[in-house]
């Protein structure tokens, strides 16, 4: 099932800011995500279920600020103690998911419909983060992942790759336009493509 | 801006919390008989200390958690940060 995009409103293709004399691969590229499954995971305090035993589509939870645990289709990022963020192309891995979690230990939601997901692949990503959040950025590498605020707006950056870096940033879908408009804006500098 | 160490994400700025209050009021305790002073001391009333201070702080826009934080409100210097439920000397 496709998913209805939550930035179609904002999210138009082609060349931003200063772009200029600037080679199209040194460009910033931002797109939108949507055909991604999400769930949130969260360990009942009184659960005795040791989830290290736990295994989904290969991967196993870790309880470590900042750890994502990945694949090549899934990612388990870390939020918060005994509290995780699954997300994954696979969209039929929810059916597992429930069978694994069982609901008398685990609190499993579905918010693949409550999620504005923005990608941003470039040299200049994390320039463009700390525009907008006092997180240190440096000490974030790849296969880290932060809960933060971005202009006031709650997001949860995901670090895919280091080279050349690219991030995924998740906010709640209502406030997806604003967080794209904050993104956009701080990219102008470096010139951005939207993919 | 001013930094906190959150104790489960590490150091965080403070825009990522809000102050909950003072984190040495302790509930009365249940079925016990109390005065109207002493439930009008645990909802309403607190000191403003000029000081080292134990406040309760939570990670809103991190891990949502409940930490305490050991902080002086004259020079807001954070000596120490702890879990919610741990035990501070």
């Amino acid at each position: 099932m496709s998913q209805i995009s939550a930035l179609a409103n904002v999210h138009t293709t082609g060349q931003f800011g200063d772009y200029g004399g600037k080679n199209e691969n040194d460009l910033l590229k931002i797109s939108e995500n949507k055909n991604l499954l999400i769930v949130q995971i969260v360990q009942y305090k009184d659960s005795k279920t040791l989830f290290e035993n736990i295994n989904i589509d290969g991967l196993k939870l870790k309880n470590e600020a900042l750890s994502v645990v990945c694949n090549n289709d899934t990612r388990i990022l870390w939020n918060a103690p005994n509290n995780w963020l699954l997300v994954s192309k696979k969209l039929s891995l929810m059916k597992n998911i429930l069978d694994e979690f069982k609901d008398t230990d685990f609190a499993v939601t579905d918010l693949s419909h409550s999620r504005a997901i923005i990608e941003i692949e470039g040299k200049d990503v994390k320039e463009v983060l700390k525009k907008g959040c006092p997180f240190n950025f440096d000490i974030l590498e790849k296969n880290n992942s932060v809960n933060s605020t971005y202009n006031g707006i709650a997001f949860t950056v995901d670090m895919l790759d280091d080279n050349p870096n690219k991030v995924r940033l998740f906010s709640l879908r209502s406030f997806g336009e604003s967080l794209y408009h904050s993104i956009t804006d701080a990219s102008l500098e470096f010139g951005f493509k939207s993919i | 801006m001013l930094y906190i160490k959150c104790p489960h994400c590490g150091m965080r700025p403070q825009i990522e919390f809000s102050y909950g209050g003072d984190a040495t009021v302790k509930r009365p305790e249940l079925n016990k008989e109390i005065s109207d002073q002493e439930w009008d001391d645990f909802v309403y009333n607190r000191k403003s200390l000029r000081g080292k201070h134990l406040e309760l702080w939570q990670h809103l826009s991190g891990c949502r958690q409940w930490i305490k934080v050991e902080r002086d409100t004259a020079t807001h210097e954070i000596f120490k940060t702890f879990k919610a439920n741990e035990e501070v000397a």
